[in-house]
């Protein structure tokens, strides 16, 4: 029998058939911007609290976050734009509503985004299943409305969910989950109906685990350079996944942001690499690999 | 019980034994330093057991309310990507890794346990699960069976009885070493005050681990970056090289593969151990033939 919560089949990375992104690059990079919004007075619901610094609102956690959408999320388009990124956004999707020019400069430039939830301060946590099922079909809808795009993929709020989450993420027709940290390539998520996959996303090249405690932004380019190295010389036998993952609010610093340069300088200065997006990565999996991988991992159950 | 006051240990699993003191342990070849290599393999549950202890719970965002998809996950990419990053390290630098291998994973990873024979690694047993720690709450029974059941499933996945253990999270009661010995283990990882191995009460052996050198409590608890931490390990290498002249020093570390065996680490630990095995006096082994060799040859 599998371990609990038996969505996972076990599979070295090491004894897979090779991948080869679409024109047989080693790494299929994906940048991605956390463009959020968080609450002033939130409602606590479940067991997290938005705000444990003070009674709400918390002015200064809260328009710390808030500098990232007036301040810093321009001075990061600035140089996304001289690299020419198109990225894809993990999304709090009321941003959309709250903040018109954000939506406007991320629509002009054809970026894709998964939903992150609607506020980052309303974690999935203690959703019922009929809240939960409610609130794909608001995901969807309000990027279709607000965007014209089809929502894919999904980081959970904050990254929060509830056992149910797999299930009901494909049930509402995404395909692609972030939360799992646990592989350099997309895996198969056991789900009731569909198909689902882990894109990785990264709790490592992310600004803000980094920069919440004592690391700073020439650490941050430091170890994506590395984390890039490495990836990019195992791509040469199987393709690799490699995310960054930025927020306005932290990377967009005034004093960080020259680091952001340094890494997708060096980055892009690399051919075979593949400039790309959670929905493709996984559009492309699924498409290639899917079905492949399964089978595979079936000779690893115990 | 509070300690008395009075000359020595306030425990009686070993005595008190100032290095300064000792007659020289010399290494095979006259090597000055031994160097082993722990490599942790542990699964980490999805969901707490009732009434379990764990007083680490790296990994993910930190502690998170369940279910915590990050960190859960993040712990799994040592089982499906990291470690082999940190074996092949390993192997190329001519260190036979010493396993510290939880129960569920040699339940539920026969890939793994097979994979880390073949290359010719010690495995010793590791407890039950990476979020189950022995503690001084858990009643003597519990602890017994949890100890006999960890040590009887690694016999069983590898054919062979454990002689190490490392427990948990370096998670013991004021038990644990008699227990240890009583169920026939050789020697025991969770102490980490010496640079010598040691004897402990009735036959059990010591093999220190550097807590410093432990990747999770450097890297993880005092979030030490990763070029720190290859530095400190050359630096650390030095002194003992130097110390281990004139009497062998051990310089046990600690390698939790979902950590130091992301990509953008791994270069560091091969750059770092490079260097220590770039030096002639050198001597890489495994737990059992550290202990053993330390058990033939102790010094008077």
């Amino acid at each position: 029998m599998s371990l609990p919560p038996h969505r996972v089949d076990y599979s070295p990375i090491v004894e897979r058939p090779p991948i080869k992104w679409p024109s047989g690059e080693r790494v299929a990079l994906w940048i991605a911007p956390n463009v959020e919004h968080y609450e002033y007075m939130p409602t606590k619901h479940g067991p997290r609290d938005p705000w444990p610094r003070t009674p709400y609102p918390d002015v200064q956690q809260y328009s710390y976050r808030d500098y990232g959408n007036r301040v810093g999320f321009w001075r990061m388009l600035e140089v996304l734009d001289q690299y020419k990124i198109r990225s894809c956004v993990s999304l709090n999707l009321a941003v959309l509503e709250h903040f018109p020019e954000i939506r406007d400069a991320m629509v002009e430039r054809d970026w894709d985004y998964m939903s992150h939830g609607i506020y980052n301060t309303r974690y999935l946590y203690a959703y019922t299943e009929e809240e939960e099922r409610e609130f794909y079909r608001d995901n969807v809808e309000t990027l279709k409305r607000q965007t014209g795009k089809q929502l894919k993929g999904m980081l959970g709020p904050a990254i929060s969910g509830t056992i149910r989450t797999p299930d009901l993420m494909t049930e509402a027709g995404l395909i692609y989950h972030t939360d799992w940290m646990h592989d350099d390539q997309p895996v198969p998520i056991n789900v009731e109906s569909g198909k689902l996959v882990s894109v990785p996303y990264s709790i490592e090249l992310n600004d803000s685990p980094l920069f919440r405690v004592n690391y700073e932004a020439d650490y941050f380019a430091e170890i994506c350079k590395r984390q890039f190295d490495q990836l990019y010389k195992e791509g040469a036998e199987s393709g690799r996944v490699m995310c960054i993952a930025l927020h306005p609010f932290l990377i967009g610093q005034p004093h960080r942001i020259k680091y952001l340069d340094e890494i997708l300088s060096y980055i892009t200065s690399h051919s075979d690499i593949w400039m790309t997006t959670a929905d493709d990565i996984a559009e492309y999996y699924i498409e290639n690999y899917y079905d492949q991988a399964v089978d595979h991992a079936k000779q690893y159950r115990v | 019980m509070p300690a008395e006051r009075r000359q020595g240990m306030d425990h009686a699993h070993h005595d008190w034994s100032p290095i300064s003191t000792r007659g020289k342990l010399s290494w095979p070849n006259s090597a000055r330093v031994a160097l082993c290599a722990i490599v942790t393999l542990e699964h980490t549950e999805w969901e707490l057991p009732e009434g379990s202890f764990s007083a680490d719970q790296a990994g993910g965002l930190g502690v998170r309310p369940f279910p915590d998809y990050p960190r859960f996950s993040h712990r799994e990419y040592g089982h499906r990507v990291g470690v082999f990053r940190v074996l092949d390290v390993l192997e190329k630098l001519g260190i036979d890794a010493t396993v510290a291998m939880d129960s569920q994973t040699a339940e539920h990873y026969p890939y793994l346990v097979k994979h880390c024979l073949d290359r010719g690694c010690e495995i010793i047993a590791h407890g039950v699960s990476g979020s189950q720690m022995i503690s001084g709450n858990m009643s003597v029974e519990a602890e017994t069976i949890f100890i006999r059941s960890s040590m009887n499933i690694i016999e069983k996945a590898t054919g062979k009885k454990p002689r190490g253990w490392s427990g948990t999270d370096y998670g013991e009661s004021e038990r644990t070493p008699d227990l240890l010995r009583q169920a026939g283990f050789d020697y025991v990882c969770d102490w980490v005050n010496d640079e010598q191995p040691y004897p402990m009460r009735d036959g059990l052996t010591a093999l220190p681990t550097m807590l410093e050198m432990d990747d999770l409590f450097t890297m993880s608890n005092r979030r030490v970056t990763i070029d720190r931490f290859a530095q400190s390990m050359r630096d650390g290498f030095d002194v003992m090289y130097q110390d281990g002249a004139s009497n062998g020093r051990l310089m046990t570390i600690n390698l939790h593969p979902w950590l130091i065996g992301q990509p953008f680490r791994i270069g560091y630990l091969e750059e770092a151990l490079g260097y220590v095995m770039g030096h002639e006096e050198v001597w890489a082994a495994t737990g059992s033939e550290i202990v053993d060799w330390y058990r033939d040859n102790q010094p008077g």
